[in-house]
This record gives C-alpha cells, structure tokens and sequence, in this order.
C-alpha cells in the first residue's frame, strides 16, 4: 500500500514513531509535527474523495482529531501514515454515506477551482516550452473535473487505486464491500473516464 | 462460458497487475486474438497513466498554519472539557456520599441495597483525586458497608451488607443523576425499575438537606 509510505528519512528529523509515543505522553509539538508532515497527504485525499475545499480542509482536520484521541490505542503495529490514512478515509467515507442519506448525491454544485500546487509531484518535470505546459495543465484541469463528475462510490474506488495504489482487498475493506464490487465499479469508473476524457487521451499532450 | 462481467473484470485486473502469471498469460493471449478488447485494454491502460499523472497525491492545505493550531486548539478544548466531565462526576460521588451519611437514608436503605449489591460503581478522577472516600457511616448497625478500590480500574465500588432483602416489585435496576446547569451540587436522582418506572426521586430542599420526593 503506497499509503504506508512516507516517514521521516531525513536524519535530522525525528522518526514516526518517536513522534508517536510522544504524542501518546500527551506532548501535543509532536503531534503537530506529524500533522505537518502528513497534512498534505491527508488534504489531498479528502480533497480528491469529495471535490470540495471548505469541506475537504474541516475532514481532514476532523481525521487528526480522531487520531489523537485514538492514539492511545494505537499500537505501532502499523506505520503510523497507514493507520492515519485508514482514519482519514473512514471519516470521509461516513461524510459521503451521511450527504447520500440526505440526498445530496453529486456536489458538483459546489466545486471549488483548487487545483495543484507548482512544485507538487503533479508539476511537470523539467522545462516545457509554454505551450505544452499550458496543455499539460489544461489536462490536469479536465481529469479533475472529471473525476469531480463521477459517483462518490466510483470516484473512492479509482482515488484509492490510482493515487493510493491500494490493493483490491485492501480497497475492499475500506470500502466495506466485496472484491466483485470493486472491480466493477473500478471497471465502470474507468469507462465514465474514459466517455468523459476522449478527446484528451486521444490526442495525448 | 465467461460472462461479460467476468471479461470486464479481467481486463482491470490485469491493468491493475491483479492477475497470477498464468492468468495474465491467457489474458495476453486472448489480447493477441481480439483486436477490439487490445484497444479497450490499451486505452484503459493510457487512461491510467494520466490519472496517476494528473492527480496530486499531496495538495496544499490552505491555511497550513491555521490548520495545526485550529488542531491544537480543539484538542486543549476537549482536555478541557474531559476535565469539567471529571470534576461534575466527582462532585457527584461526593454527594452521594454525604448523602450516605444523613439519617433520612435509613428508610431507603433497602432500595439502596439494590444497587449496591449490583455492583455500584463510581469512577473516580485519578488525576485530581477528589472523590478519596475517607469513611463511611451507616444509621443501622445491623449494615456494614465496604469500600473497594482500584486505581488500575479507576473505580470504587461499595458493599453494603446487612440490608433486608428488597421486594420484587420494587427491584431498582438502576439510577439516574440530574444535575443544575448552574451548580453540579444541586441534584436530583430517579431510581427507576426494570420497566423504568421510577421508584423513589431524591433532591436536595432549599436548605440543601436531601429529599425523598417519590
């Protein structure tokens, strides 16, 4: 799971699970340390799982929250980003589950234009000449928008898959559902993609 | 015979690197034989590529600073909170127990047996350490009460022997607490039976003695 990924490598920095057990002493500068280190990845995922920013930023705060009341349950049998990320989709998922018993269904209507930070791994490599970089950007755009128009359970499936490089059982259980359904609604959100992005991946950039 | 469900479900796994080699073997096999299913697969395969391309696996949190301190803000509130929750069920258990000690008790004693016998228990605030029982006092001799604690458990349980047995009909099964809003010392306690009907309502009067209401 590319989700277990990122600790501290940097020898200055302290590790994870130095982190960890100081915030289980209740030293709140170090659990401020993690939630900087990882706010971003969190940010991203909530943000990619609803299309909202104002909503996206009050999960992925409400997930840190869980997390530090949870932590002294947490028995570093894990690495701490996966145990977060499991957090983090399980609040956003009960907020996806809470908007469609409310009939709220697709929040287009309420999409803000956040888009990637320059810099970010999404940032093209090395040096494009303008034109390129203008369409480069203008693909990110689409695919965006795109992803904004598909199902909540659609959209959760391929953000776990294609960004978090979750398995299909690791999806499964996330998503509470069997590995049929996964599959299908991998299938079926990769051919709405597919509908919706045709011009741009036959003419790719 | 493979459904068509079955095929879709092939094409993802092994774009998705889910096939054993020897299903992937055979998938590339009937890739070879099925033109229109080589574009689907090839197409699917470039979609892909450009999600993972496209798609920031980190974004900027907006208000980066105010994120965290928001975040440390809440949570120095709901240690706070956890604190005030501590102190009002503290200040509860001290009730009870003064109210252990007032002679009016002695008629209820049999009710009280109930519960206690039960097991009644109070958590206690092992960091402020405020609900320490020093004593008890019970009117009737024949009653002997017991007090047990475990700071592990966080917990005090108290035994009161020598009650008469409590009638049927008036089994407590358990006990509510109603506090004031403006003081956590004016209180008033339902114990009500198995069908929650309520037994007995004790309250302090204006002159803060205990009062057996019901």
């Amino acid at each position: 799971m590319s989700a277990a990924a990122p600790a501290a490598t940097d020898p200055v920095e302290p590790l994870d699970v130095d982190l960890v057990k100081r915030s289980q002493a209740g030293d709140t500068r170090a659990f401020d340390l993690l939630v900087t280190r990882y706010r971003s990845r969190i940010y991203a995922m909530t943000y990619h799982l609803i299309q909202n920013e104002t909503e996206a930023w009050d999960l992925a705060q409400e997930a840190f929250i869980k997390a530090w009341r949870a932590l002294p349950n947490f028995k570093l049998d894990a690495a701490f980003y996966t145990w977060l990320y499991r957090i983090a989709h399980n609040v956003t998922y009960d907020w996806l589950r809470k908007k469609k018993i409310q009939g709220d269904g697709e929040f287009d209507d309420e999409r803000t234009e956040h888009r990637a930070m320059p810099g970010s791994r999404t940032a093209p490599q090395g040096f494009d000449a303008p034109d390129r970089a203008m369409k480069r950007q203008e693909l990110g755009c689409r695919i965006q928008d795109a992803i904004a128009r598909l199902s909540p359970d659609h959209r959760q499936a391929i953000v776990l898959r294609e960004i978090e490089g979750l398995s299909y059982e690791e999806i499964a259980e996330m998503m509470k559902c069997s590995l049929g359904t996964v599959m299908s609604r991998l299938f079926y959100a990769r051919k709405k993609l597919q509908e919706m992005l045709k011009d741009t991946y036959e003419n790719p950039v | 015979m493979k459904t068509p469900s079955d095929e879709n479900h092939d094409l993802i796994r092994w774009l998705d690197g889910e096939m054993t080699a020897d299903e992937r073997r055979t998938f590339e096999a009937t890739l070879q034989n099925d033109p229109e299913l080589a574009a689907e697969a090839e197409s699917m395969r470039q979609l892909s590529e450009s999600l993972k391309t496209h798609l920031p696996a980190e974004m900027p949190v907006p208000h980066a600073d105010f994120f965290n301190s928001q975040i440390q803000v809440r949570i120095a509130q709901m240690d706070l909170d956890e604190a005030r929750e501590r102190e009002k069920a503290a200040a509860s258990t001290a009730s009870w127990f003064s109210w252990l000690r007032m002679p009016w008790l002695a008629g209820a004693a049999a009710a009280a047996a109930a519960f206690a016998i039960a097991g009644l228990v109070w958590t206690q605030n092992s960091s402020s350490g405020t609900s320490t029982i020093a004593s008890t006092y019970t009117p009737n001799p024949a009653v002997h009460a017991q007090v047990f604690h475990s700071s592990d458990a966080q917990a005090t349980v108290l035994m009161l022997d020598g009650l008469e047995p409590v009638p049927a009909e008036k089994k407590i099964v358990g006990f509510r607490v109603h506090r004031a809003e403006s003081d956590a010392e004016l209180a008033t306690t339902t114990l009500f039976d198995e069908n929650g009907a309520v037994l007995a309502v004790v309250a302090m009067n204006a002159k803060g003695q205990p009062t057996l209401l019901q």
